[in-house]
């Protein structure tokens, strides 16, 4: 089949699922008699976030969480690809650091942000962190799967060689460590949101986290449908972007697989 | 496999004995008893103490009520009962007409504080002796919405303070610790709570209470239309025992508090001179002439209010929205 046939044919699964799941919501809700402020009907989400995105408040918030998912997603990338090279590297330090990395991940971040909020102020600062946090950790862990899976032969290869120690980064665990990498950072791409949105709900005056809580404050159930439905949009499109960079970033694995 | 019979037998006889004995751990609620689920809109806590006082001196079963407490959150408890789940719970009083502006029927059958009970907090440094001594300060709330919010508009409304003439910081519920560590210059949160909790660490502090300068329709107890037309006796059992439970709790604080005891998780280990302040603070929140009763201009007020906000668009009849037949 043509490439071009398969992807129309996956868009057209994808409107069809689409168009299937909002009639089944258009009837439960037209149907079940269940009030607007506990489940609005689809009409009722569409005629909102028009509203929202007329008046450029949907926007506004889209762009403040966009922001401290970004910022969290490299604060926390960064933080944990350098521990986790460490880690990898050095079976002293894993046994160190481990009990405190491991039991970091047992407290929930729920817990967590209303200190976070208190020791780095209501700011932005707080929210960036608490995304950072819930990235860290998967993160952490496929970076050192994926150069602890690197084979040794290609060391000895790279010593043969006399590859410097930058070169056998760049030329040998990069490449090598990339594809686990990836799949790290797939989950905490998708994870870097609700940390930010943890974040907003625990004290926050902008973002979704703040819509969603404006919706629940004033049982506008609709607005916090157009607020959930934004923040699945930006979770897809990271995780999105992700595999984008995958397929580019790997596709050198596909050429030596053909 | 002789063992294993032997087991199933053991365990079967375990199970009979339990089944007569009732061997469950729970506590039986007599059949005639109609078990109310309370939302109460906080965690456990000694200012809800005329309700615990209520269950344990009878009050409630004597109405043939029995009481589930709901520590959820507050908007939960208005949409269930807008929505005819159940048919009590305890609310701030702007919940009210912004849930009925959305359609909710809930109508507010009791007053359960007699005044709002907001107050805006500080360092007695910062020189906050009135609401205009707010402009250019850095004011740390839960955040834009709730009681908290509205009480403080109510205040920057009656300073002619707009909110560009201050800063506002969402900082959740941490308002005792953000004050403390001097990251908001003033505060804002309920009288019988961040006041004390503070001048307990030892602060001197300036409080302002909006109910000083604006009479607004306080926390209560709400149903909804369904259970006022379908149910009323119920509704006048509910309020009869809250009634009753509030003004036993005024009379015999001591007794009120000590019946705090089983239902406040951790009580025995707080600091109980703090605690009792919190109750006494909430006891003077409780008195309302007579009890139970809201006033009318507090409603037109706090209509006012939301108006202003933008947080109802338009006006409601205030009149479907409460009611005192009940706590008269």
């Amino acid at each position: 089949m043509k490439p071009w046939v398969d992807n129309l044919r996956k868009i057209g699964f994808l409107i069809l699922s689409t168009v299937g799941g909002l009639i089944l919501w258009h009837l439960f809700t037209a149907y079940s008699n269940i009030p607007s402020f506990i489940f609005p009907k689809p009409v009722e989400v569409w005629a909102r976030l028009i509203t929202v995105l007329a008046d450029g408040s949907l926007i506004y918030h889209t762009l403040v969480t966009l922001q401290e998912v970004i910022l969290g997603l490299a604060l926390g990338l960064t933080t944990a690809i350098v521990t986790g090279y460490f880690l990898a590297k050095s079976r002293l330090v894993e046994r160190v650091l481990s009990p405190y990395i491991v039991a970091s991940q047992s407290i929930p971040i729920v817990a967590i942000a209303p200190l976070l909020v208190i020791w780095l102020g209501p700011g932005i600062l707080s929210k960036i962190l608490t995304s950072a946090l819930i990235v860290f950790f998967p993160v952490l862990v496929n970076t050192i799967v994926g150069l602890r899976s690197v084979p040794n032969e290609l060391y000895d290869l790279m010593r043969s060689l006399q590859a410097s120690h930058l070169q056998r980064i760049t030329k040998l665990e990069i490449p090598a460590a990339l594809p686990v990498f990836l799949g790290g950072l797939r989950i905490g791409a998708t994870l870097a949101v609700i940390g930010a949105v943890v974040g907003e709900f625990v004290g926050a005056d902008k973002g979704l986290g703040f819509l969603v809580n404006v919706g629940r404050g004033l049982y506008d159930t609709a607005l916090v449908f157009v607020a959930v439905f934004t923040l699945v949009l930006l979770a897809l499109g990271l995780y999105g972007t992700v595999v984008y960079l995958e397929n580019h970033l790997l596709s050198w694995q596909k050429r030596n697989g053909e | 496999m002789k063992g294993t019979k032997k087991l199933i037998l053991i365990l079967l006889a375990v199970m009979l004995v339990s089944s007569c004995t009732g061997v469950d751990g729970g506590e039986q609620t007599p059949e005639e008893l109609i078990v109310i689920r309370l939302p109460m809109g906080y965690i456990p806590n000694v200012q809800y103490a005329p309700f615990y006082a209520g269950m344990e001196e009878g009050f409630f079963a004597d109405e043939g009520l029995a009481i589930e407490f709901d520590y959820s959150y507050e908007t939960d408890g208005v949409a269930l009962v807008g929505a005819n789940e159940i048919q009590f719970s305890l609310v701030s009083g702007e919940q009210v007409p912004i849930a009925r502006a959305e359609g909710l029927p809930i109508v507010y059958v009791l007053a359960w504080y007699g005044q709002y009970p907001v107050a805006v907090i500080a360092k007695s440094e910062q020189n906050l002796n009135s609401p205009q001594d707010m402009a250019g300060k850095s004011i740390g709330l839960p955040g834009l919405f709730g009681a908290n919010y509205v009480g403080l508009r109510a205040l920057m409304g009656y300073a002619g303070l707009e909110e560009k003439d201050l800063t506002l910081e969402s900082v959740g519920f941490n308002q005792v610790e953000v004050l403390a560590a001097d990251t908001a210059e003033v505060i804002v949160g309920y009288v019988a709570n961040e006041p004390v909790q503070l001048a307990a660490q030892g602060y001197d502090l300036d409080v302002l209470l909006v109910s000083d300068y604006l009479d607004l329709v306080s926390n209560g107890l709400i149903t909804n239309e369904t259970t006022l037309a379908e149910n009323p006796d119920l509704v006048r059992r509910m309020v009869s025992a809250t009634l009753k439970s509030i003004q036993f709790a005024v009379e015999n604080p001591e007794q009120a508090y000590q019946h705090c005891f089983k239902y406040v998780e951790g009580l025995e280990d707080a600091n109980q001179e703090v605690q009792t302040q919190v109750l006494e603070s909430s006891l003077a929140l409780y008195q309302t002439d007579p009890y139970g009763y809201s006033k009318p201009q507090a409603w037109e007020n706090m209509m006012e209010v939301l108006l202003d906000m933008g947080l109802m668009k338009a006006e409601i009849n205030l009149t479907e929205a409460y009611t005192n037949e009940f706590s008269q």
